[in-house]
């Protein structure tokens, strides 16, 4: 019992460290309760779920609105829907002798079934209109050769397929659009499921998007999602690079020299509480489309703040260090590049680090500026379309990358700064590892130095 | 008891020590302050810190500097290394007056000052470095001092990996590398426990000895400077002036036995005469303290 007893114990204590087992496990837990919570309200149909999306959907006479499979749409309206498309059917099937109809119309209805076979990669997306296929997909769906799964067919709709192949099969194989019969066919009752509502995809929906669209060969003209992640990456690298190769001296000058400090930092003060974004026209104009403004904005967004940082990091370097330096004979040139530089890198390199997190947010703002670009312009676009099962993936790269980016770069940390002593034992080891053959080297040189 | 209790003078010295210290005066000039005032302006009015300090130090002279706290010390060594200007009065080693910091005179801080992103070596091969030194005779150099101070297993340890202790003797090690001509050093065993201290007491002045150096030592710990220095000399509190200048007549070479001799304990004793005068403690009143029946086994 007492082994038990003391995994409850000691998990509330006031600014101590728990174990590192422990600290693993609440790391874990940290993601896994989010997803688990997402997955939740997405698989337990009780929790929430107010709309019905619809997996399969018709058109109505009369109504000018028109539902896809995909669209959400209130559990009134879809009771509403299936009756008004049973009862057309019902008057269908009662006239005689049967009412024309135009060609177009049953093209419409044989396409009913597309999002079937999309969602069952019997049809890529993009040839949602290959009439041709899903002709056979009537065909094979009505003999049964396909049976569809996900989502499958309510047995009155196969009914419903199975009476209308009736009338197709005299098609044959070769299909075309003039062959169509002129009697009207039935159409297929809706069918949908009770979902969330749009803006929150299920998990697996997430996911599946995410891949099509990662994997997805664009249309002639359009980026790739790797190119515009590319791009993304481009900009806002640039954009800090170029940040860093300004603000980082500025900020060691001003916080070295009193007078650089009274020169710059007044204006730098007052002129980052002027949002950056409110500047993107101005950039527009001046550096006209095509990614110099976007890398502008990022610059000017992080820039400001960076001159700040670094001069607060250097002037909290411990003065008595410069004394020391001083009593030693360093000529101010060397305190500056053998005392103040390196003893502020450490912290400088936080600092960078803290503020690349930033110059995210600086980037999503910049490539909607101008001509948009990028993972931004995606998700602009989509979310336009209502489309955030394809909107999330790219929201979530963006945090993946910020997050595993500041991971390995706090992880570096402790490799190339050995000194501060946070590295932790993987990071000691391999730093062992890779002076490895440097210390093999010195030992040799070492005993061939001393006579034996 | 009674024995202890009849100290002799503490002027008095055996004719082996005056002889000493006659020759001591003998000796070239090392540092001499003459006039020197320190007031530092703050917003609640001016602070004289140091006023009228004259004094001078002969070559290879071992000098502590005691006081009480807040007497002006680290102000007093600050502005001998050049850390600080002086507000009158000038300070000359060897007869070249100072006007800043210097690897002439070195320093050795209360808080070891230590590089932190360098090791053992690197901090202490700095001021060679500084100076103008080739890498490899700076390492050469640095490893002998570093054997000097005994760390010669830890040379390639970072600061943060040293105890107190051996942080101080890398500071004295980094500071003797640059073969200042004269050593401050302000309170440096100060942070370290009473064991670790006398090790490194020992320790300073077998360096002393073989290192042709000058040693002005900042300490408020009343055997410190006597079992340590040539001459003490005792500072006054606000403001900060020269109280006396004492030469100890403890005999050298010093060990930790001569501690209970008495001319150890007759110096000792006027110098915690004259910092904590006698007859002012147990005098306060203390309204707010809870007092308790006296008990006659506690007194
Ligand atoms: N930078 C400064 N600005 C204003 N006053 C100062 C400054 N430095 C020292 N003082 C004042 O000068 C006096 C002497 O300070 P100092 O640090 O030299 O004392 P100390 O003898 O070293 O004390 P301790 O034994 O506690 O170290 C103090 O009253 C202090 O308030
Ligand atoms: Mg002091």
């Amino acid at each position: 019992m007492r082994p038990l007893a003391s995994l409850f114990k000691g998990w509330f204590l006031i600014r101590r460290d728990l174990s590192s087992s422990r600290r693993l496990f609440l790391t874990a837990v940290s993601f896994i309760l989010p997803l688990a919570l997402w997955c939740f309200v997405s698989y337990v149909d009780w929790i929430w779920h107010p709309d019905i999306k619809l997996q399969l959907s018709s058109e109505r006479e009369g109504n000018s609105t028109v539902f896809t499979a995909g669209d959400h749409i209130s559990p009134g309206y879809y009771q509403e829907m299936v009756v008004a498309t049973r009862a057309e059917n019902t008057r269908l099937l009662a006239s005689t002798p049967p009412p024309k109809s135009s060609k177009r119309a049953n093209q419409k209805l044989l396409r009913q079934l597309a999002p079937v076979a999309i969602s069952h990669d019997w049809l890529p997306y993009t040839e949602a209109q290959n009439d041709a296929v899903i002709y056979h997909l009537w065909r094979d769906i009505a003999t049964g050769t396909k049976v569809p799964t996900d989502p499958a067919l309510t047995p009155e709709n196969l009914d419903i397929v199975k009476q209308n192949w009736a009338q197709l099969a005299p098609l044959a194989a070769d299909f075309s659009l003039a062959s169509l019969p002129e009697t009207p066919l039935l159409k297929l009752i809706p069918q949908g499921l009770p979902a969330n509502p749009v803006y929150l995809p299920a998990p697996h929906e997430v996911w599946r998007s995410g891949w099509r669209d990662f994997k997805a060969t664009p249309p002639e003209g359009e980026l790739s999602m790797t190119q515009r992640y590319q791009h993304s990456l481009r900009v806002i690298l640039l954009g800090f690079f170029w940040a860093c190769v300004i603000g980082v001296p500025i900020g060691i000058l001003c916080g070295v020299f009193d007078f650089f400090s009274k020169l710059f930092e007044p204006f730098v003060d007052f002129f980052r509480y002027m949002p950056a974004p409110t500047f993107s026209t101005l950039l527009v104009a001046v550096l006209l489309a095509g990614d110099a403004p976007k890398i502008a904005l990022v610059f000017i967004g992080t820039v400001f703040q960076m001159i700040l940082v670094v001069s607060k990091t250097t002037r909290l370097l411990d003065p008595s260090l410069l004394e020391a330096a001083q009593t030693l004979g360093a000529s101010p040139r060397q305190m500056l590049t053998r005392v103040v530089i390196p003893g502020i890198l450490p912290n400088l390199y936080n600092d960078l680090r803290i503020l690349l997190g930033w110059a995210w947010t600086w980037l999503v703002i910049a490539e909607l500026i101008g001509v948009k670009s990028g993972l931004t312009e995606f998700i602009e676009t989509q979310g336009r379309f209502r489309n955030f099962d394809r909107v999330f993936p790219v929201i979530i790269l963006i945090g993946v990358t910020g997050f595993v980016t500041d991971q390995i770069l706090s992880w570096l940390h402790g490799i190339i700064f050995p000194w501060t002593g946070r590295g932790n034992p993987i990071a000691q080891a391999f730093l062992r590892f890779l002076f490895w053959p440097f210390r093999q080297l010195s030992k040799l040189s070492d005993r061939a130095g001393t006579p034996t | 008891m009674a024995a202890a209790l009849q100290l002799p003078s503490y002027l008095d010295q055996s004719p082996e020590v005056a002889a000493r210290f006659q020759r001591l005066r003998e000796r070239p000039v090392a540092l001499e302050v003459s006039g020197l005032t320190k007031t530092f302006e703050t917003t609640r009015g001016t602070v004289t810190a140091l006023s009228d300090v004259s004094f001078s130090v002969h070559k290879r002279e071992f000098m502590c500097v005691i006081g009480p706290s807040g007497c002006g010390k680290s102000t007093l060594a600050r502005v001998l290394a050049g850390l600080e200007a002086p507000t009158s009065g000038d300070v000359r080693v060897y007869g070249q007056p100072v006007s800043g910091p210097g690897p002439d005179r070195g320093m050795v801080f209360q808080s070891y000052t230590l590089f932190p992103w360098q090791t053992v070596k690197q901090n202490v091969m700095f001021g060679p470095l500084m100076a103008g030194a080739s890498r490899n005779s700076a390492e050469s150099e640095a490893r002998q001092w570093i054997e000097l101070v005994g760390l010669t297993k830890f040379e390639n340890a970072y600061p943060q990996q040293l105890s107190g202790g051996m942080k101080q003797r890398v500071a004295i090690a980094r500071a003797l590398a640059n073969q200042p001509r004269v050593l401050f050093m302000d309170e440096p065993f100060g942070a370290l426990d009473a064991q670790t201290r006398c090790q490194m007491q020992s320790h300073l002045l077998d360096i002393w000895k073989n290192v042709d150096i000058t040693i002005v030592f900042i300490t408020h710990d009343l055997d410190e400077a006597v079992f340590l220095s040539d001459r003490i000399l005792v500072l006054d509190p606000h403001p900060g002036r020269v109280r006396e200048m004492i030469e100890v007549p403890v005999p050298r070479p010093r060990h930790n036995d001569q501690l209970f001799e008495p001319s150890f304990m007759a110096v000792r004793k006027h110098i915690d005469n004259l910092i904590h005068p006698p007859g002012q403690d147990h005098q306060k009143e203390s309204p707010v303290l809870r007092l308790v029946a006296r008990d006659p086994d506690v007194v």
